[in-house]
């Protein structure tokens, strides 16, 4: 197997406050791997730390053996979907991806393309403060394909969107893993998880507490079992 | 070149900033337009006229009168990244920050410029139609127009780059504007007061000075004789900037993005 995300003994502290705490953990190439975790876990937090919004306290996160800031045009190999917002509002949804695309060298006939892809074609002349969440969402999701990358880093991407949206998502997961791309992806739904990653990847407190993939870590339960006996406790 | 590409589009997407081009252009015209009626009406007790040519040379002075909103433009490039939250894709895209805010730089210069070139101009078209209203008035002197535009494009870009600078370094947007606006209204004038001879070191005073073009009418309050010379004014303004920059660099440039 081969590792294109590292967190090595990854410390993120803010103020008294341990958000990550020594996190050591492997993402492998071309599988779907889940970023599980309680509230205030330290996942949206590990994840910025990855793509360098923000400076670990120690310790390092790598894609591809890298920090994120030596990957030269990094849209082109890594995708993300943070869970903040990111668009201009006053800005049309094209517009916000053509400003995207030009700092990456991409040209508009690739925006056009990621906006269908994510079936948000309609609205791209729109500006974004008339979106709804999910169409947000969705918008993230186009951002993050616009340099066909090889790795996405996905934090909570199905929030907001209708259950067509996620069985869309879904989807899209499955046939951007199926072309060999590797995806982390946080979430908090378990079923759905359940149904769509390779390996997980669990934290409580910013730590480590399962890594393995969906069969070791359930065993004969669901995920959802799984995760509340290793975060809560055995279960009565 | 990239970078410069996509901070362009962010300049002209925006409608915030071309309602700054907007408001720009009419404070400036307002105030060329309506310095021909109060020399009119009030230059008698000077014995100050239309007919000579200092008077008609204050008038077409005014049409710089916008540059504040160069500053604003440029806080707003930066300041609003992390307003609107856009420094997120900013930065994953490129997330060499210094390159980033080398291209906001070049880009608020050229924004500057471009919103001294157009309140200027319409500025110098309306007083020209306001002056032929009156009846006996001078030419302006020969060199106006030209020292003018020197001084709206050096005084567009640097300001501008002022702007970037200082939205930077104090990343909310609304505090850096209302702080340049209170500084430069409010203290720098009380500063002045208090200590009148540092005055021609203290922003206003060079901006005064840099956007100084040679008009001299005491009696309009254009008295530029106890500023600097233009070019050493603009140095100390890329001075102060350069400054505002590098503490941004080394301090909130290097901040955590939310
Ligand atoms: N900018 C910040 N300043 C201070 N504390 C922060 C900041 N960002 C996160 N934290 C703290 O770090 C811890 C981890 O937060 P984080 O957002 O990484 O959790 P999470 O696993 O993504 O949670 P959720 O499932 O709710 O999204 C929390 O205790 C949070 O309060
Ligand atoms: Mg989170």
């Amino acid at each position: 197997m081969t590792t294109v995300i590292a967190f090595q003994n990854l410390v993120k502290r803010y103020g008294k406050q341990l958000a990550v705490a020594d996190l050591t953990a492997n993402v492998e190439s071309g599988k779907i791997t889940g970023f599980l975790g309680p509230n205030g876990a330290g996942k949206s937090t590990s994840l910025r730390c990855l793509v360098g919004l923000a400076k670990p306290t120690s310790g390092e996160a790598t894609i591809f053996g890298k920090r994120y800031q030596e990957i030269e045009n990094p849209l082109s190999k890594v995708g993300t979907v943070l869970d903040s917002r990111g668009f201009h509002g006053s800005l049309t949804g094209a517009q916000n991806l053509r400003v995207m695309a030009a700092a990456a060298g991409i040209g508009n006939d690739r925006v056009d393309e990621v906006l269908s892809l994510v079936e948000l074609s309609d609205a791209a002349g729109k500006r974004v403060k008339g979106y709804s969440l999910g169409m947000k969402q969705r918008l993230s999701l186009a951002g993050a394909i616009l340099g066909d990358p090889e790795v996405l880093i996905l934090d909570e991407p199905a929030n907001g969107l209708d259950p067509a949206g996620i069985a869309w998502l879904r989807n899209f997961l499955r046939t951007l893993s199926g072309s060999g791309r590797t995806i982390l992806v946080s979430s908090h739904q378990l079923a759905e998880m359940q149904n769509t990653v390779d390996n997980v990847l669990i934290i409580n407190k910013g730590q480590l507490i399962a890594d393995g993939n969906m069969k070791e870590i359930i065993g004969d339960g669901t995920l959802e079992e799984a995760f509340l006996r290793m975060t809560l406790g055995e279960l009565q | 070149m990239n970078l410069i590409k996509s901070e362009w589009r962010k300049l002209i997407y925006a409608r915030a900033h071309w309602g700054l081009l907007i408001a720009a252009t009419f404070i400036s015209t307002l105030s060329v337009v309506v310095t021909p009626f109060i020399i009119d009406s009030q230059g008698e007790l000077f014995g100050f006229g239309l007919d000579q040519t200092e008077a008609v040379d204050s008038t077409y002075a005014n049409g710089i009168s916008g540059y504040i909103f160069a500053i604003i433009l440029g806080i707003m490039l930066m300041a609003g990244e992390f307003r609107h939250g856009t420094a997120v894709a900013t930065f994953l895209t490129a997330p060499k920050r210094g390159s980033v805010l080398a291209a906001k730089l070049a880009i608020a210069a050229v924004g500057g410029v471009l919103i001294m070139w157009v309140s200027a101009g319409i500025s110098f078209l309306a007083g020209y139609v306001t002056l032929m209203s009156f009846e006996n008035v001078a030419s302006p002197s020969e060199n106006l127009f030209l020292n003018t535009m020197i001084a709206s494009t050096i005084g567009g870009a640097v300001l501008g780059v002022i702007g970037v600078a200082l939205g930077t370094l104090v990343r909310n947007q609304m505090l850096a504007i209302t702080g340049a606006l209170v500084y430069l209204f409010v203290i720098d004038p009380i500063l002045l007061t208090v200590w009148p001879d540092t005055g021609k070191y203290l922003p206003t005073g060079l901006i005064t000075a840099m956007l100084a073009i040679d008009v001299d009418a005491p009696e309009l309050g254009f008295d530029t004789s106890n500023y600097l010379p233009p070019l050493e004014a603009t140095g100390f303004l890329l001075l102060y900037g350069a400054v505002f920059a590098a503490v941004a660099v080394a301090t909130s440039l290097r901040r955590d993005i939310d």
